[in-house]
């Protein structure tokens, strides 16, 4: 029964890998943020499945920890930096 | 009751799925957000659900419903900030874009 | 540990490797603090798999959360200061 859990985790992980590759790829900054939000979200649930996998009930408030993590780094780069959007944007509509 | 759980996290996964393939496949940074923060959202909720009826245990459902809407919450922040921004910094539309 | 776990493991593993060499090998401040960023969430879930909650919590929040918030910042000061003497 918990092996089926631990293919629900290879998945979420997979899924985050192939997150990672808009995070190397993306043509703008925005692409990489969202992605960081990808991160966060998928790893709120794939702590979650851990946290009721290895029986470990402390590994709910590292989820509640991420959740807030994403948003602190999004707001951080909107308010900080700013959203540059660059003409590459339009080229990569094309792809 | 295990076997309705299990069900309910694969769904979920699979929308965690659609929402990297719609970052990763989407031509235009709006179709991503809007992509990502819908579907991310939705799988998120149902492997809450899944593993609430796994536990079975009132004090963990309430908790991770709570979870659940700390993270909506989040991403809904995120998109509005993210879209905002980059709808003010679009390049060429600037001109006639001004009544928005 | 069933060869499921071991993929698990694996996973994350070679990730944070990658990501480890990427960032230090990559020009923008920007991205690179992106990739720290990322590098914080997987390294507390590397402290997941070893079963520590509590550094994992720390990581989290102070590794990725806070110190990224701040190496935003000074990328940020860093490029004004170049900008101002280049022109």
């Amino acid at each position: 029964m918990g092996n089926v859990y631990v293919i629900l985790e290879l998945f979420l992980v997979l899924n985050l890998l192939l997150g990672l590759v808009r995070v190397v790829r993306g043509p703008t900054t925005a692409d990489r943020i969202l992605a960081i939000q990808l991160f966060g979200t998928t790893g709120v649930a794939l702590l979650l499945v851990m946290a009721h996998r290895m029986e470990m009930p402390s590994l709910r408030n590292v989820a509640l920890v991420f959740s807030l993590l994403a948003t602190l780094a999004i707001v951080a780069f909107t308010r900080l930096v700013g959203v540059t959007v660059p003409p590459a944007t339009e080229a990569e509509g094309r792809s | 009751m295990n076997v309705i759980a299990l069900v309910l996290c694969f769904v979920g996964a699979l929308f965690f799925f659609a929402g990297t393939v719609g970052l990763l496949r989407f031509p235009d940074t709006f179709c991503r957000l809007h992509a990502l923060t819908k579907a991310d959202n939705l799988g998120l909720g149902m492997i809450a659900a899944g593993l609430a009826l796994a536990s079975g245990s009132w004090l963990v459902a309430g908790k991770l419903g709570l979870i659940w809407l700390v993270t909506m919450l989040g991403g809904t922040t995120n998109c509005y900030l993210l879209a905002h921004a980059l709808f003010a910094a679009r390049p060429n539309r600037a001109p006639d874009g001004e009544s928005v | 540990m069933t060869p499921m776990a071991w993929a698990l493991d694996g996973a994350i593993m070679i990730v944070m490797i990658v990501l480890a060499v990427r960032l230090l090998l990559v020009r923008d401040l920007y991205r690179a603090v992106i990739l720290f960023v990322v590098f914080g969430l997987f390294m507390a879930l590397a402290w997941v798999r070893l079963e520590a909650p509590d550094i994992a919590l720390a990581e989290a929040a102070v590794g990725a959360g806070i110190t990224g918030v701040l190496l935003l910042d000074a990328a940020k000061k860093m490029s004004r200061g170049r900008g101002e003497e280049e022109p």
